[in-house]
């Protein structure tokens, strides 16, 4: 489905950067390694790019979570990946309540691929950007059969944080990042298809758990586990799971950027 | 790097991490400035395995940012007690008890953990003469702890419960089995012995506001209540009572509790390389292109703008700017242009607001200060020809404030000086000859007062009911009261003078008629909108000539034709000889107001004033007339209001209406005059209120007019224009030596 590929500098732009990369790596890359590459790319762009429009982290956790059931479906070689991107976003904005104005999405992707250039003038080639966002959001609620709106970790993190945090010494708590590093751990966990492999509270668990075994933080032990309490069907074997992949994402960071 | 965390750190998770450490942050300063003190500590060999090696690495090369002083949110989050009842997230019982945590380690927990000035709820189980005991069952504001089976007792002693005001002993307030919310006062670990106040010093300073005291169950803390309902529930799991909550479905909860916590989501903490906030550039963010964006778009219709501007497509040229500063609201060069292009069609004052817009974002815009200068010099020009000298003069310096060098502004600030000087002068001078005139006249006025005493004896003969209006007052109040009225009037305009406000007017009004009631020969209408108590008014005098000297009027016509086509001089100057039967009574009138304008209210009032004295000439010498022109002016302005329809002729017909009913019309002159000045805006309106008015003078059966215009009719017309004359006379001959100066001036 050729029709909605956007004419202009995006696409081109964005296939060269996409092929050279790939060249780059050599041949021996496999099919799957490649497509995950872009996809920790295109999702790095959705971050970045929801930190440059000033979105809050549920919404860009809701476009990343679009953008991986969309290429789920389908395959990545028939649809360009930074426009569906784009249409994520948007429509993320749309879903969790903080709208976003299309000229600011394209703003700033334009300048993502351009840097330091003029921004764009109201002409056709903007005109065109916007109608291939707005005809591919289209496309991916179709695609999704519009069930677009998720249950994410992050209230499930801060609730659980907050019960852990009674748990211990306030001095101890206040000296220990451990909000600041499961934040960051779940935001950046969005980079991989992690994401919608495993359940939110199990997600929020995990990034938990590995946050506070980073600092050493001792919990009290009782007759059960705190993140046994806090999520019943939770074992240990699925923190560990989580845990792994999370570090991972890590590992294609160092690789692939 | 924050070491204590780090050896926090290395001390759960063994060498092996420090080995980790040493390989990942070889390269980092920070890590090697502490790595001896590190390394003093000998740490526990964790047998670790592969999952463990990979967390230890992980956490080995993020060290630098998990460990960095920066990386923890620095604002201490204070402790907020929430509405419970508003819930904003959902507040959960305390997780010991879920956990099952056994009794021994709570307490140890409890006894670490709670500190002075935390809040304790507990329920009184004895009470003594030197205190009351309180088994604990609680804690409130913030720590959530599951203690109640702990069965803790807490002392409160006798004088941390604070008395009840009526000096009973303070405890029999509290009962047994009462519910207290109470502070922590002291904790004793080591005899494991708690003591609690009433007392809310003692209270941490982010707990102060909670009330301390006997609780009701309702007020127990939802943490509590919840935790007795899973106590004795078995089947309510934690996840069971969060998605219980209302909290829980709170859609801000997330934004609510980063709040809380005290985590950023506009600069979002991560543990990528690339995400770190130091690499993103502000230039790169979403609302920084958009403005440069906005500029550029609204660049563009401004440049189109200028070329419609400059081939004359004047309506064209507008648009594309509003346009421009719809795309880009503040867009300097729009607000140039535009300002260029109001000042072009006429509309200065726009523009002024336009270009000083504009300066205030760049204030260092060449054409804008140019263009603000030639603007202000021109509006200045205007004014100077409206004889609003002082307005003109703030204009010019405000153009000079702008650009010392503007050649046209000094040369204007310099005539204007010299303008305003002359005119200060003038009033000066005939404030001195009205003080000698008022002794000189004083004696023909008493004379004159005699005679119209007698005439009015006459008519109260003829008309015993009449209007209550004319009262009668002793003769002997006559002489004096004249004198006393002028001088009230003085007074009176002094208190209104500075008001150019209809209130002010008002209150004047009301006073004048208050005195008025005194003076038979001068009924004042209460209904007067207008005061001619004003002094500004006499500014506005200027601009309707109608009792001026033919060549007067048409002198100023011909100057202000030129300036203000409003002002239709030609036209009214045709009405100066009816005008001059119609002042019979301004001076009358006028008197007051010229004393207060003598004493130097204002340089305006003082330019004003020659008109003013000359009108009361022609008034004077209308009044050698016969009474016919009373009448005479009536038809004639009737027929001139149809004829003309300029504002001042319609003003000045208005009040030779007026006049001819003798009704105060130096307060609708001033009125009109003051219409006349304010210029362009709602000018139509007072017209209209005060021809309504008029008119309703004029036909209405007015006890106060009919007598009155009958007595005009029937008295002589020496009488009735005597009566018209009296403290006026006073001025009149000064008024004439001053208008003949006042000639010359305007040719200078």
């Amino acid at each position: 489905m050729d029709s909605f590929v956007t004419p202009g500098s995006m696409e081109a732009i964005s296939s060269v950067y996409l092929t050279s990369a790939g060249k780059r790596d050599g041949d021996t890359e496999t099919d799957t390694s490649r497509e995950m590459k872009t996809h920790f790319r295109v999702c790095r762009f959705i971050m970045e790019t929801g930190v440059k429009l000033g979105m809050r982290s549920v919404p860009v956790a809701t476009a990343c979570v679009l953008y991986h059931r969309f290429f789920q479906c389908v395959s990545v070689s028939l649809y360009e990946p930074y426009l569906v991107a784009m249409s994520c976003i948007y429509l993320a904005g749309k879903v969790e309540e903080q709208h976003l104005r299309t000229r600011d999405i394209i703003n700033v992707c334009h300048r993502y691929f351009h840097h330091s250039s003029d921004p764009l003038s109201c002409d056709s080639e903007f005109w065109d950007l916007r109608d291939s966002v707005v005809q591919c959001e289209l496309l991916v609620l179709r695609q999704l059969n519009f069930h677009v709106s998720f249950q994410h970790p992050h209230k499930y993190l801060l609730h659980y944080l907050l019960s852990v945090k009674s748990l211990v010494n306030r001095h101890a708590w206040s000296r220990t990042p451990v909000a600041e590093t499961s934040w960051a751990l779940l935001r950046d966990c969005y980079h991989g298809t992690m994401c919608v492999r495993h359940a939110p509270q199990h997600i929020a668990i995990a990034t938990l758990y590995l946050a506070l075994h980073s600092y050493g933080v001792e919990l009290p032990v009782g007759q059960r586990e705190w993140w046994q309490v806090l999520c019943e069907d939770v074992t240990k074997e699925h923190i560990d799971a989580i845990i792994s992949d999370l570090l991972h994402l890590y590992d294609m960071e160092a690789k692939w950027t | 790097m924050d070491k204590d965390l780090l050896r926090q750190t290395l001390s759960y998770h063994g060498q092996s991490l420090f080995a980790h450490l040493k390989c990942e942050q070889s390269e980092n300063p920070d890590f090697k400035a502490i790595e001896p003190d590190l390394s003093k500590a000998s740490y526990q060999r964790n047998d670790g395995g592969e999952d463990k090696a990979l967390v230890e690495q992980f956490i080995a090369r993020k060290a630098d940012i998990l460990f960095a002083q920066s990386w923890k949110s620095n604002a201490p989050v204070e402790y907020v007690l929430e509405d419970e009842a508003e819930e904003p997230y959902a507040i959960m019982p305390p997780l010991e008890q879920f956990m099952e945590v056994s009794f021994e380690e709570r307490r140890n927990l409890l006894y670490r953990d709670m500190e002075r000035g935390d809040i304790v709820i507990g329920r009184i189980n004895s009470i003594r003469d030197f205190g009351f005991f309180v088994t604990l069952i609680c804690m409130g504001g913030g720590l959530e702890r599951d203690i109640e089976d702990l069965e803790l007792t807490a002392l409160c002693p006798l004088r941390d419960v604070p008395s009840n005001g009526n000096h009973d002993d303070p405890l029999s307030y509290y009962q047994m089995n009462d519910l207290i919310r109470a502070g922590v006062k002291d904790i004793d670990r080591y005899h494991e012995k708690i003591t609690i106040s009433l007392q809310p010093s003692s209270l941490a300073t982010n707990l102060v506001s909670q009330k301390l005291g006997v609780l009701s169950k309702d007020d127990l803390p939802l943490h509590y209540s919840r935790s007795l309902r899973v106590a004795n529930d078995n089947t309510e799991t934690y996840e069971r009572v969060l998605e219980g909550t209302l909290g829980y479905s709170n859609p801000l909860n997330v934004e609510y509790l980063l709040g809380k916590i005290g985590i950023s989501d506009t600069q979002p903490p991560s543990l990528m390389r690339g995400l770190q906030s130091k690499h993103f550039l502000e230039e790169d963010f979403a609302t920084t292109i958009r403005k440069k964006q906005s500029a550029s778009w609204a660049l563009k219709c401004v440049r189109i703008g200028v070329d419609h501007f400059k081939s004359g497509r004047y309506v064209e040229a507008m648009n594309e700017y509003n346009k421009a500063l719809e795309i880009d609201t503040n867009n300097v060069e729009a607000l140039v242009a535009r300002g260029a292009l109001y000042a072009n069609k006429g509309s200065l004052l726009k523009a002024i607001t336009d270009f000083e817009l504009a300066l205030e974002s760049c204030p260092t815009h060449r054409n804008a200060k140019k263009y603000l200068c030639q603007t202000l010099v021109e509006r200045g020009g205007q004014l100077e020809e409206e004889e609003k000298l002082v307005t003109a003069e703030g204009f010019y310096r405000k153009a000079l404030a702008l650009d010392d060098s503007f050649p046209d502004a000094k040369e204007a600030l310099r005539k204007i000086e010299l303008l305003i000087q002359k005119s200060l002068k003038l009033r000066e001078e005939m404030a001195a000859r009205e003080a000698e005139k008022a002794k000189n006249v004083e004696t023909s006025a008493e004379k004159l007062r005699k005679i119209l005493k007698e005439e009015k004896r006459m008519k109260r003969k003829r008309k015993r009911s009449s209007s209550s209006s004319t009262s009668s007052s002793s003769s002997s109040d006559r002489s004096s009261s004249s004198h006393r009225k002028s001088k009230k009037k003085k007074r009176k305009h002094r208190r209104s003078s500075r008001g150019g406000k209809r209130q002010q007017r008002v209150s004047s009004r009301g006073n004048w008629s208050a005195a008025d009631d005194e003076e038979e020969w001068y009924p004042a209408p209460p209904n007067t909108s207008a005061s001619f108590l004003d002094p500004k008014s006499s500014r506005y005098r200027s601009f309707d000539v109608p009792n001026r000297t033919e060549e007067h009027s048409q002198h100023y016509s011909k100057h202000r034709s030129q300036t203000h086509s409003q002002h239709s001089l030609p036209s009214v100057s045709t009405n100066a000889p009816d005008n001059r039967g119609r002042f019979e009574d301004d001076p009358f009138d006028i008197s007051p107001l010229r004393a207060e304008c003598s004493k130097g209210k204002g340089i305006c009032d003082k330019t004003g004033d020659g008109e003013v004295n000359g009108r009361e000439m022609e008034a004077s010498r209308g009044r050698k007339k016969s009474q016919e022109c009373h009448f005479g002016p009536q038809e004639i302005p009737r027929s001139s209001e149809k004829d003309k329809n300029s504002r001042t002729s319609s003003t000045s017909s208005e009040h030779s209406s007026k006049s001819s009913r003798n009704d105060l019309p130096s307060q609708s002159r001033i009125s009109t005059y003051r219409r006349s000045d304010s210029g362009r805006y709602g000018i139509t309106e007072r017209d209209k209120e005060e021809e309504n008015r008029g008119i309703r003078r004029s036909d209405g059966g007015d006890n106060r007019s009919s007598p009155y215009t009958s007595r005009n009719g029937k008295s002589s017309a020496g009488g009735s224009q005597k009566k018209e004359l009296p403290s006026n006379l006073l001025d009149l001959f000064s008024q004439i030596a001053q208008f003949e100066k006042e000639k010359c001036k305007p040719q200078k």
